[in-house]
């Protein structure tokens, strides 16, 4: 009896606690519980009750249909009223969310990505908001969004929320998204790489209402406005998401009043129970196998390092598992990591863009999928790690998924789509920032970023810079009407960078120059964001090669608008013709890794890149000739390329093909290779460390165990489930280290006494 | 009037003759080797219904009209010339890369998203074909680095001598200084000048299109380029048999931007989709003869739905930058978006939904709908409306097909029957319903997306299909009235009739009307104005040079305007074209304001943040007299007579019930005018199957007309 007091007595006492705790709770942080599923919200019982009530599945599909239509119609708004350069290119997106948050209908354009992590903060907005007295939920109210550790890959991209009633009673919700780029971070356009600290990532927008009876609060915007480097996209894009959404509501108000509040709830369900059931079954056509695939970072965006992305995928019955165990700890003060949504988000887009583009695009495509990662790792942040360069580590676990899923299709009979090499996967464009040639105060980037280089084919070869990794029909935009707003010039554009694409029996689809230089503006300035300038981003198939490295090059103290007009035929249209031949005297000539911090440039002065190939497919070996001849044609790659890569043999003047002799050489290349090679066990003796090499600064698991991570030296080894901090030194800190050790070294030569640093 | 005017198309070749008061309409097929043997074989059957010859004819018409597809024909068949190109140094990839998302242009949405599969279409210039050119101008057309005049010579002969055909040139900001571009025009004719056997034609972009965007506007001079060969050449033709037949006017060609002008006055990129085209500008002339109001056009064929926009008060829906087979260019043409539904769309089971799935992909008509009994194994709309009741299988298309009832039958249920687990009946009606659907669904988004109600418009329905399908899409719409034109199987070369001659010449600005940052009201009126001048300057003497008389000739002004850094550009028609006072601008951002809010809603204008002018566009155009269709009205409804007894009855199925209904069947010949049935009912003619749906009613009205009305509503 005292027993079963007693314990009364202890829950009770247990409730009472809880309840305090949540009387009392100092803020509302991202929730881990919401953050870490990417699963269909349990079934509700008024969703049971309207399933058995509307079980039409031609209503159903009508409903969808017309959902579909009011997404494509909304999405069509946002695109052409947006202000933020991504809302032109397509980086928006629209979708209905049910009652419980989950994405049901996504449109059919846009960045798919966004809108499969805008559940995350309807979800805390249902948790929190609904009941809390001093916020709720009403009909007309829009709430904004931006933080990542509530949603979304990264703080550029802002969302507009907004409940549909019906009678009173929550039917839906709607959102729209656009990636804004500026948002008051330490640096312009919107993903500081320099950001050390969460706090250094501008605009922190935790799902809050910004919009009462369908009008924007002007307090509030003025705030957001005086808080970011453009206030005038901060206005007019929070207007046309907020129209976007509007037109939504209004096109499900009709259904509304056509099928009812029930029909649409069932239609909601249904649609996302149907989908996983096919996901399931799709899923149980391919072998059950376990493939393990990797990634490196070569860099953070401000030093040199080998930051891994680990994959291990397993597919047993109907389950498919990613599992990530063995990626690198998150950098604590480097904004390369990701919140786990940003990862799980990217590797649905792999599904719904490169292996099942026939699915619709919601949020069911990828629920039935299982995510492995361990905390506070590059691809599962804590909240305390800055993210704002979280494309780093979700492009590098977007190319490891997609590699290790190609494995799966080259044996799956029925195929939805071709089997491919990995997408080059990284942003290789220009961040900008500064006043215009207008006087305006700008902050974002250019539409190359579009431009990244297609895998190749089982069947052929990769297309040249056609999209971005996140979204289908992006777009890389025109210079003429870029000009128009920003006062630099692409001095070169769309040319194709020779020699850069990744060999295979079929290449890569390769990517461009682009040279820029500021022109009209004396406080502009530019910032690259890539990994990839030491080591390769993406990894070719089966034999094919990895795309290359791409640097940024640099020429200062020069000022070629002047050249171009009283010197031109000095002006060069490729990097390699000026880095090699450096036409400007007294210019300073430089190659960096791509992770340029934002630096002012003065007029004239160059800054070039190139965008990435994607990876090759098959032995190079067994390309056809023709194909060879062609890219040499077409300028992409030159005949001594050919040569050394393709082993072909051919006339320099006709480029007419001496079959016999391309025959023999790779009969010889082949002997070659197979006197090169060993048994594996002698392989694995010769070449396989127990330790990664000491001399490069490497952070993750080596070889298959999975038991410690590294963490920067072979002296720092990590539990990979709870490795704690890693911190940086400011590189600019490092430096003076360096240089204050070189001066001290100078004056004991020169007899000088110790500076003395006590001050 | 006296008028004669030709559709000619990839099959037929259309013919429609006034005369005086009689309206002849006349097919041939079209001869592909030869536009002037289908030409003459449509008139020759139009000269025996007069009873007089065709040099009588064609010496006494004010004019004759082409619109054709030939061009989009030309383009998908690849069979242009090999085309040499200069562009500015540093943009040499500019056309290859087709702005990234050139692979999914003119595709369907899976198309479109199937990344591993995407594919940019064979390239109308071959990239080792394009040289870049040292030159570059900034936005302002300021000089950046000069024409290096060495470099241009080098780069053409390269090109001659890899076999270039044509030499098409396009440099960044030619469009607001065009002196380099006319500059290599001159070293051109230095170098190839034209008493050289085999001079090279020379494309110069911004004479092709007048916008900003050095993609679309090469792309534009490409397409211009590859068809001009082809076009001229069978131009020439037609023109030539029209003299050789006592036809002594210039020849006059449709433009896809809905108007027209003599062949020597007329791009071969204005010529495309000028069959389609003309097809709105009919359905915008009925809509204004018969008082119609707003109009959505729609024409359902075999492979595609149209549709096309006619507002009342003359508010133009046009795309700036169409899709032309798979190519994004920039010219403005009469917008027209086409849905891949139609009578031979491809049924299929949604394994996910547990429903049935509809298009896009088309039997076409090679093996065609299953029924055709030429092969094809799918089942088709046409086969749902087969097994449905509404097709007679003896006098499909004039008899001319013969329809087995049986391979539908058998296509339905293999495909559908036994994962739908219902009757083949049933699936049909599936099948109906959700092409329906649809087709409704497109005309929902575009009318809806521009800010309209269906409920507000009268659809017209043409096309092989359209009078069958049309109750059941304006079901999903809300629509009460929908009018099935008269003369629908030339319906096109009938909107070609009534077209006006014009020209658009436009120019690409950055003109801000209200600075946001400096709070100041544009005042500089005679820039404005000064630039209006030159356009309509321009359009004059493109008509003068026709030998129009200068008082004849009208303007129309459009603006494109956007809110601060928007991508929108709403054209915005100005009744005033100077000017004079604040009034002035501040009546032009009222009327750009307006137009905003009703396309995306009310509020949603945002001129705090800026208000631009990216685009002038004057139109300067001739009125012609047109063909009248003044008696197409439905007589009241106590003057309507009632129908003849039905020549037979058959058995259909409706949508609402699987259960068939004995349905009667006219003949359209034994109905006169005037005349209503109530649905359900069936009307057949040798083009098409009038098909009256529950719920609706039939009344024919003059000139062929028919009009179907929703019974509960007043008509």
């Amino acid at each position: 009896m005292n027993n079963k007091v007693n314990a009364e007595a202890v829950l009770e006492d247990q409730e009472l606690i809880a309840k305090f705790l949540k009387e009392t709770t100092l803020f509302l942080g991202p929730d881990p519980e919401i953050m870490q599923s990417h699963d269909i919200m349990p079934i509700t019982d008024h969703e049971v009750e309207c399933l058995e009530k509307y079980t039409d599945s031609h209503q159903m599909a009508s409903i969808r249909d017309r959902m579909q239509s009011a997404c494509d119609e909304s999405y069509e708004m946002l695109e052409q009223m947006g202000a933020a350069p991504g809302a032109k290119w397509g980086d928006v997106i629209t979708g209905i969310y049910s009652a419980s948050g989950d994405l049901t209908i996504g449109s059919a354009g846009g960045v798919l990505v966004f809108s499969v992590l805008v559940h995350h903060p309807i979800k805390f907005i249902i948790k929190n908001w609904i009941n809390e007295p001093t916020v709720g939920v009403r009909q007309g109210d829009g709430f904004i969004h931006n933080d990542s550790r509530y949603g979304n890959i990264h703080n550029t991209d802002q969302s507009m929320i907004m409940p549909i009633f019906h009678e009173g009673k929550l039917v839906c919700w709607v959102a729209s998204t656009v990636h804004e780029g500026e948002n008051g971070a330490i640096e312009p356009g919107g993903m500081p790489s320099m950001a050390e600290s969460p706090f250094d990532e501008g605009l922190k927008m935790s799902p809050f209402r910004v919009v009462e009876n369908y009008e924007i609060k002007k307090d509030i915007l003025t705030f957001l406005q005086n808080s970011v480097r453009e206030p005038k996209l901060q206005y007019e894009d929070m207007k046309v998401k907020l129209y976007a959404c509007m037109r939504l509501e209004k096109r499900i108000n009709e259904i509304l009043s056509t099928d009812g509040p029930g029909a649409i709830t069932a239609c909601l369900r249904s649609t996302n129970d149907n989908v996983m059931t096919e996901v399931r079954r799709r899923i149980t056509e391919w072998p059950d196998m376990t493939v393990r695939t990797y990634g490196t970072m070569d860099g953070t965006l401000r030093e040199n390092a080998l930051i891994k992305v680990n994959c291990t995928l397993t597919k047993k019955g109907n389950r498919l598992i990613f599992d990530f165990t063995g990626s690198s700890p998150e950098i604590s003060n480097r904004a390369i990591n990701t919140a786990l949504p940003g990862a799980k988000g990217m590797v649905s887009q792999v599904f719904l863009n490169h292996i099942w583009p026939d699915m619709p695009r919601g949020q069911a495509c990828f629920a039935p999928i299982e995510f492995i990662t361990p905390p506070c790792s590059v691809v599962n942040a804590s909240v305390d790690a800055p993210n704002s360069q979280s494309l780093m580590a979700i492009f590098l676990s977007f190319a490891v998924a997609q590699q290790a899923v190609a494995k799966f299709l080259y044996s799956v009979p029925v195929k939805y789509t071709r089997v491919i090499a990995p997408w080059y996967n990284m942003i290789s464009t220009f961040i900008w920032g500064g006043v215009s040639q207008h006087g305006e105060m700008l902050g974002n980037l250019c539409a190359d970023l579009n431009g990244m280089g297609g895998g190749a084919r089982m069947d052929m070869d990769g297309e040249h810079s056609l999209a971005p990794i996140f979204a289908a029909m992006a777009d890389i935009g025109e210079q003429e009407m870029n000009e128009e707003d920003v006062p630099f010039l692409q001095l070169v554009s769309k040319k194709m960078t020779r020699n850069t694409q990744a060999p295979g029996k079929y290449r890569g689809g390769m990517g461009y120059t682009q040279i820029v230089a500021t022109k009209d503006s004396d406080m502009w300035g530019f910032m690259t964001t890539c990994v990839g300038s030491k080591a390769p981003s993406i990894q070719g198939l089966f034999g094919g090669y990895a795309c290359g490295t791409y640097p940024l090059c640099k020429v200062e103290d020069v000022d070629v608008y002047d050249v171009m007009l009283k010197e031109p035929e000095k002006f060069k249209h490729s990097i390699e013709e000026t880095m090699n031949e450096q036409p400007y005297e007294d210019a300073k000539y430089t190659t960096h890794h791509m992770g340029l911090g934002f630096s002012i440039s003065n007029r004239g002065e160059l800054y070039m890149i190139s965008q990435g190939s994607g990876g090759g497919y098959g032995d190079p070996l067994e390309r056809d000739p023709f194909l060879v001849i062609k890219d040499i044609e077409e300028n992409l790659i030159t005949p001594d390329w050919a040569r050394k890569l393709y082993h072909v043999a051919f006339d320099d003047e006709t480029l007419i093909i001496d079959e016999k002799a391309t025959d023999k050489l790779r009969a010889d290349y082949r002997e070659q290779r197979k006197r090169q090679g060993l048994p594996y066990a002698e392989f694995v003796k010769k070449h396989v460390k127990s330790e990664p090499p000491k001399d490069i600064p490497f952070y993750g698991s080596w070889n298959s165990d999975m038991s410690v991570v590294y963490a920067g030296s072979n002296d720092d080894k990590r539990d990979p489930q709870n490795p704690g901090p890693i911190y940086f030194a400011h590189p600019k800190d490092v430096e003076n280290v360096k240089l204050e050790a070189e001066l001290e070294s100078v004056r004991k030569e020169a007899g000088i006494p110790p500076r003395d640093n006590r001050k | 009037m006296k008028r004669i005017s030709v559709d000619i198309g990839g099959t037929f070749t259309d013919c429609f003759l006034v005369w005086d008061n009689k309206y002849i309409e006349t097919k041939a097929l079209t001869t592909h080797q030869n536009l002037a043997l289908g030409f003459n074989e449509a008139i020759e059957k139009a000269y025996h219904e007069l009873n007089i010859t065709m040099e009588d004819i064609l010496s006494e018409v004010d004019s004759v009209r082409y619109a054709t597809t030939l061009g989009t024909n030309a383009l998908i068949e690849h069979n242009g010339p090999r085309i040499g190109m200069l562009v500015t140094a540093g943009f040499e990839s500019t056309v290859v890369l087709s702005r990234g998302r050139g692979y999914g242009e003119g595709l369907d949405i899976l198309g479109k998203n199937n990344m591993p599969d995407a594919q940019r279409p064979a390239p109308l210039v071959l990239p080792h074909m394009i040289e870049g050119v040292r030159e570059r101008l900034d936005f302002e057309g300021k000089l950046v680095m000069p024409l290096d005049e060495n470099d241009v010579r080098h780069k053409i002969r390269k090109l001659a001598d890899k076999g270039a055909q044509i030499i098409v040139i396009c440099f960044v900001n030619s469009v607001v200084n065009p002196e380099h571009e006319k500059r290599v025009e001159q070293i051109l004719l230095e170098e190839y000048p034209s008493h050289l056997l085999g001079a090279i034609p020379v494309i110069l972009s911004h004479r092709v299109a007048g916008r900003k965007g050095e993609y679309v506007r090469a792309s534009s001079a490409i397409v211009d380029g590859y068809l001009h060969s082809t076009m001229y050449y069978a131009m020439t033709q037609l023109e030539q048999n029209l003299r050789a037949h006592s036809y002594a006017k210039p020849m006059l060609v449709i433009h896809n931007s809905g108007g027209m002008a003599q062949l020597n006055s007329t791009d071969a990129l204005q010529t495309i989709h000028s069959g389609p085209v003309s097809g709105i500008s009919a359905a915008e002339h009925l809509a204004k003869e018969a008082d119609l109001g707003s109009v959505v056009a729609t024409d359902m064929g075999g492979t595609s739905y149209d549709i096309g926009i006619v507002v009342e008060g003359g508010i133009k829906h046009y795309d700036f930058n169409p899709v032309i087979d798979r190519w994004l260019v920039s010219v403005p043409m009469v917008h027209l978006v086409t849905l891949g539904a139609g009578g031979g769309s491809i049924a299929s089971y949604d394994r996910m939904y547990e429903t049935v799935a509809v298009g896009p992909k088309s039997a076409g008509s090679d093996p065609g709908p299953a029924c055709y009994d030429r092969g094809g194994m799918n089942p088709t709309v046409t086969d749902a409306d087969l097994v449905l009741g509404y097709l007679d299988p003896e006098n499909y298309a004039g008899g001319d097909i013969p329809l087995n009832p049986k391979r539908s039958t058998f296509a339905i249920e293999e495909a559908l029957c036994d994962d739908l687990d219902v009757e083949t009946v049933e699936a049909a009606l599936m099948i109906k319903e959700k092409v329906d659907s649809n087709m409704a669904n497109g005309v929902n988004t575009e009318l809806r997306a521009r800010g309209y109600d269906p409920e507000d418009f009268t659809m017209l329905a043409y096309g092989g299909n359209g009078p069958l399908h049309c109750c059941g899409i304006a079901n999903h719409l809300n629509i009460n009235k929908i009018l099935a034109t008269p003369m629908s199987s030339v319906f096109s070369a009938v909107g070609a009739g009534n077209m006006h001659q014009m020209h658009i010449h436009e120019t690409s600005l950055y003109l801000v009307l209200y600075d946001s940052n400096s709070r100041h009201v544009f005042d500089n009126y005679s820039r404005f104005n000064g630039l209006v001048a030159d356009l309509s300057e321009r359009g004059k003497a493109d008509l003068l040079r026709q030998g129009v008389a200068a008082d004849d000739i009208l303007h129309s002004l459009e603006l494109d305007m956007r809110y601060g850094n928007q991508l929108v550009q709403t054209t915005v028609v100005i009744p005033k074209h100077t000017l004079e006072s604040a009034i002035d601008v501040l009546n032009i951002l009222d009327q750009f304001s307006t137009d905003y809010g009703k396309r995306f809603g009310e509020g949603s204008q945002a001129p705090e943040a800026g208000i631009r002018i990216n685009t002038i566009r004057v139109a300067s155009y001739i009125e012609h007299e047109t063909v009248h269709f003044k008696h197409i009205k439905p007589v009241a409804e106590d003057k309507r007579q009632k129908p003849p007894k039905p020549a037979v009855t058959r058995a259909c199925v409706f949508p609402g019930s699987s259960k068939p209904v004995e349905t009667p069947v006219w003949n359209k010949n034994d109905i006169p005018a005037g005349t209503e049935i109530a649905g359900p009912g069936i009307v057949a003619s040798e083009v098409t199957t009038y098909l009256i749906e529950k719920g609706w009613k039939y009344v024919s009205a003059e000139q062929g007309a028919v009009w179907f009305l929703r019974e509960d509503t007043k008509n």
